[in-house]
């Protein structure tokens, strides 16, 4: 019926009068790398919650791999494939950040009964645990406390424990926030390479170079309305966009 | 039905007073987001420090207004030196603490008052009247005057002052009320003023009521009242009242009235669980 | 030893198990609840009314024992664990009261007289007594522990520290919150089941006021004081707060103050137990080994 991965179709999510998201649809297709964007309040964390699974949708449909999942709850957003990452990150604090990733990897075993009896700390499990951290750069840290990490490492061990999780569709919440130029060149590469394994990104960024660097397509947000879609240049030069970001009057000055 | 009317006075009565205990659990919950089981231990402290003013004054007036200082002292004890510094745990962590406060002041009751049940030999400045047959106690009427008084006076004093709106955006966002100026600390320690001194109100009256003082007095209410806010709607004020009206009213009927044989303490949680079913976020709350 | 040692022994063993059990709840998922007597009760009647009542044997009826109090929380758990943290509490405060009730109202359950003549346990001829009840309820304390070690081994306890540290994390990575605080809180009440069986067949006499809420702040106590979420932490929460009585004995009038009040000093300057990270007893011993969440 469809072949794109995600697929949103007039979603609405309202929080008693408030219209977070409305009637919003987009869709993302395999390998793509698609960037939420939007001024603060636009609703897009609000968004990836209903793709995640942390709420359900008030009205319209959500189509994952062509089936709808609107009001799946995360962990069985987790198994059909969707993995994420959040903006204020939460590492399980106690555990030494192998065994945060190690908690990703059982997925395929938490949904059984019996399958979830089984031990976790195998060499097996240690060493695919280690082979993501080396991905992402902090294998060197596995036996440190998650809790106390630098951001960047924090941020780095999110994305470790969401393709633990083999994803089809990578969520990523403001990865770049609040990091360093040489952190966000890293993280970027990153990005790449999770995409060239063909696993399909959708990032909410606010650092407009990053979002428009990475993407392939943009959509803009604002008031939890669907402003603008298409490619960087086109969303660029939309003078709606520009007006939802600097206001009325700065969209005479777009270039 | 005369009985059923003087049942149904019982009730309310029962109700007023579970609704000043619980409405001082409601405000603590408020600004804290803790169980405040010791409250109970508070309202017991309340019947004795009464008892002990009047006896040695004779000044009902004066036993009221000295438990309530001594109470409202009381509960900023506890709060400042048990509940404020365990906030940074896990919510069980204040809460066993709160229990162990209570249980600690349920055997300093034993020991300093005595294990036996004293009397509260009280002499109301005025006496009962009867209405077409049915015998209104003057006790049964000073609750009704005293809890009516005070829950107007708290609804006053949340609604209209300065204070009752501290208290309400402190419960609402500590962190976003101190940026408007309101001292977190200092509205939450007179919340716990607020409402422990209501609870040495309603531990005199019902010392009088029943002419009771013991110290286990608090051991029921203590886990009643929390069954209580929860079905009014953790945190919610009109919440506790509205539950504990109807708890009191439908105890007293269903056992002394229609004489059901269900275990009294245990209809307050059995009301819960059937309200929690039917509305999870209990009677009047929405958190 | 003295008889009278050996009795005190026996009940702190009891109390171990029945410890051991809420520490899967409330230290390895992070659950609380205030309630744990009433299924430390519910193994009690059960054992009492298949060995009576049935004509059971101790061991015949304990398979069926664990599995009541198992289902029974399950059935109990389901609703409840969706509630959050402060409904949770005050509802399993309001079920131990309710099972209370039921024990004590029905006729069934030998209302407030209780139930007697609970026969004592026979292993291969012997009746168990003394320090022979010591050491049975000494091998189930050792089960017990093993199967909280190698809870904390499996996916499933992974899957519980995890949901204990961060829910929303967790959930995000397949760990379904309901499905696991389930798993965790029907392991812990079948434990105090057992424990429960146990109790019966010492006391040969049991009463619906035996398990009341008291004795779940008691419990929760224990758990509290060795140390949430350790192995050990409830055994040595069950044993101190088993000798303390015995201890304070000539203090006879203060001891419940006394038990009070070394909760409430516990709990305020060492909420995460003697035997928890940061405690004053590890950093005057530090351990090479790991705690049960490490």
């Amino acid at each position: 019926m469809d072949d794109m991965l995600l697929r949103l179709d007039n979603v609405s999510k309202h929080f008693g009068g408030l219209k977070a998201v409305d009637e919003v649809s987009f869709s993302l297709g395999r390998g793509e790398i698609l960037g939420l964007i939007g001024p603060n309040g636009a609703g897009k964390t609000t968004c990836f919650n209903l793709v995640s699974g942390v709420y359900a949708p008030t009205s319209g449909k959500i189509f994952f791999e062509g089936a709808s999942t609107g009001g799946f709850p995360p962990h069985r957003m987790a198994a059909l494939g969707v993995g994420r990452t959040f903006q204020v990150v939460k590492p399980f604090a106690t555990l030494s950040v192998l065994r945060n990733v190690m908690v990703a990897l059982g997925l395929r075993r938490y949904g059984g009964v019996l399958s979830s009896f089984a031990r976790w700390e195998t060499p097996a499990v240690r060493k695919e645990a280690t082979a993501l951290l080396e991905e992402v750069g902090i294998a060197d840290l596995a036996e440190a406390p998650s809790g106390k990490l630098p951001l960047g490492n924090q941020r780095r061990l999110e994305l470790a424990r969401a393709l633990a999780l083999k994803p089809k569709l990578l969520l990523l919440d403001e990865t770049f926030s609040g990091l360093r130029h040489e952190e966000v060149a890293l993280l970027s590469r990153l990005v790449l390479d999770v995409r060239s394994k063909g696993i399909a990104v959708l990032l909410i960024e606010h650092n407009m170079k990053v979002a428009m660097g990475l993407s392939d397509r943009l959509v803009v947000l604002d008031h939890g309305r669907l402003l603008a879609e298409g490619s960087a240049e086109d969303v660029r030069s939309n003078p709606r966009v520009v007006e939802a970001y600097l206001g009325k009057g700065a969209s005479s000055h777009a270039s | 039905m005369q009985l059923f009317i003087e049942q149904l006075l019982n009730g309310a009565a029962m109700g007023a007073i579970y609704a000043l205990i619980t409405l001082g659990l409601a405000l603590v919950y408020g600004v804290l987001r803790i169980l405040h089981v010791a409250h109970a231990g508070v309202y017991a402290a309340g019947a004795y420090a009464g008892l002990y003013v009047y006896s040695h004054t004779g000044s009902l007036l004066l036993a009221v207004l000295g438990a309530m200082i001594f109470c409202a002292l009381l509960g900023v004890l506890i709060e400042r030196l048990i509940y404020t510094p365990l906030l940074k745990f896990p919510p069980f962590v204040p809460l066993i603490g709160s229990i162990a406060v209570f249980l600690a002041l349920e055997e300093i009751f034993r020991l300093v008052g005595g294990p036996y049940i004293l009397s509260f030999p009280a002499e109301l400045p005025f006496s009962g009247i009867t209405v077409s047959g049915v015998v209104i106690s003057p006790a049964i009427i000073s609750i009704y005057a005293v809890s009516a008084s005070v829950l107007l006076l708290l609804w006053f004093i949340v609604t209209k002052t300065e204070f009752g709106l501290a208290m309400r955006a402190t419960s609402q966002d500590r962190e976003v009320a101190g940026a408007m100026g309101i001292d977190g600390a200092f509205t939450v320690s007179m919340t716990f003023a607020l409402g422990s001194a209501v609870a040495a109100v309603a531990g005199i009256l019902v010392g009088i009521y029943f002419n009771q003082v013991y110290p286990t007095m608090g051991a029921v209410p203590a886990y009643k009242c929390l069954a209580l806010i929860v079905v009014g709607g953790l945190g919610s004020l009109p919440g506790a009242v509205l539950a504990s009206l109807l708890l009191g009213v439908g105890e007293t009927l269903l056992i002394g009235y229609a004489n059901i044989p269900l275990p009294r303490d245990s209809l307050a949680f059995i009301a819960m669980i059937a309200v929690l079913l039917w509305r999870p976020g209990g009677l009047m709350g929405n958190r | 030893m003295s008889d009278y040692s050996i009795t005190i022994l026996n009940f702190i063993a009891i109390q171990a198990i029945v410890a051991c059990g809420l520490n899967v709840i409330v230290g390895y998922a992070g659950q609380i609840s205030l309630g744990h007597a009433a299924f430390f009760g519910i193994g009690a009647y059960s054992s009492a009314l298949l060995t009576t009542k049935a004509g059971l044997t101790f061991w015949a009826a304990l398979p069926l024992v664990v599995l009541i109090t198992a289902a029974i929380g399950l059935v109990l758990g389901m609703p409840s664990l969706r509630l959050r943290e402060d409904f949770l509490a005050v509802t399993t405060i309001g079920i131990n009261f309710i099972v209370e009730s039921v024990f004590l109202y029905v006729p069934f359950f030998g209302g407030a007289l209780g139930l007697g003549g609970i026969p004592s346990i026979v292993f291969f001829g012997t009746r168990l007594r003394g320090a022979n009840f010591l050491y049975l309820c000494l091998f189930f304390l050792a089960l017990v522990l093993l199967i909280s070690r190698r809870f904390t081994k499996s996916w499933a306890g992974l899957a519980c520290f995890a949901l204990r540290e961060e829910e929303t994390a967790a959930s995000s990575m397949g760990v379904s919150p309901v499905r696991f605080k389930l798993m965790a809180f029907v392991i812990g009440t079948a434990m105090a089941g057992l424990g429960g069986a146990l109790y019966a067949h010492q006391m040969r006499f049991i009463s619906a006021t035996d398990f009341g809420f008291p004795l779940s702040v008691m419990m929760m106590s224990m758990v509290v004081l060795g140390g949430i979420g350790t192995l050990w932490g409830p055994v040595l929460g069950a044993l101190i707060l088993g000798v303390l009585p015995e201890v304070f004995r000539p203090l006879v009038d203060y001891r419940m103050l006394l038990n009070a009040a070394i909760l409430l000093l516990m709990i305020r300057f060492q909420p995460d137990g003697l035997l928890g990270e940061g405690s004053l007893l590890r950093r005057i011993f530090p351990k090479r080994g790991e705690t049960s969440h490490g």
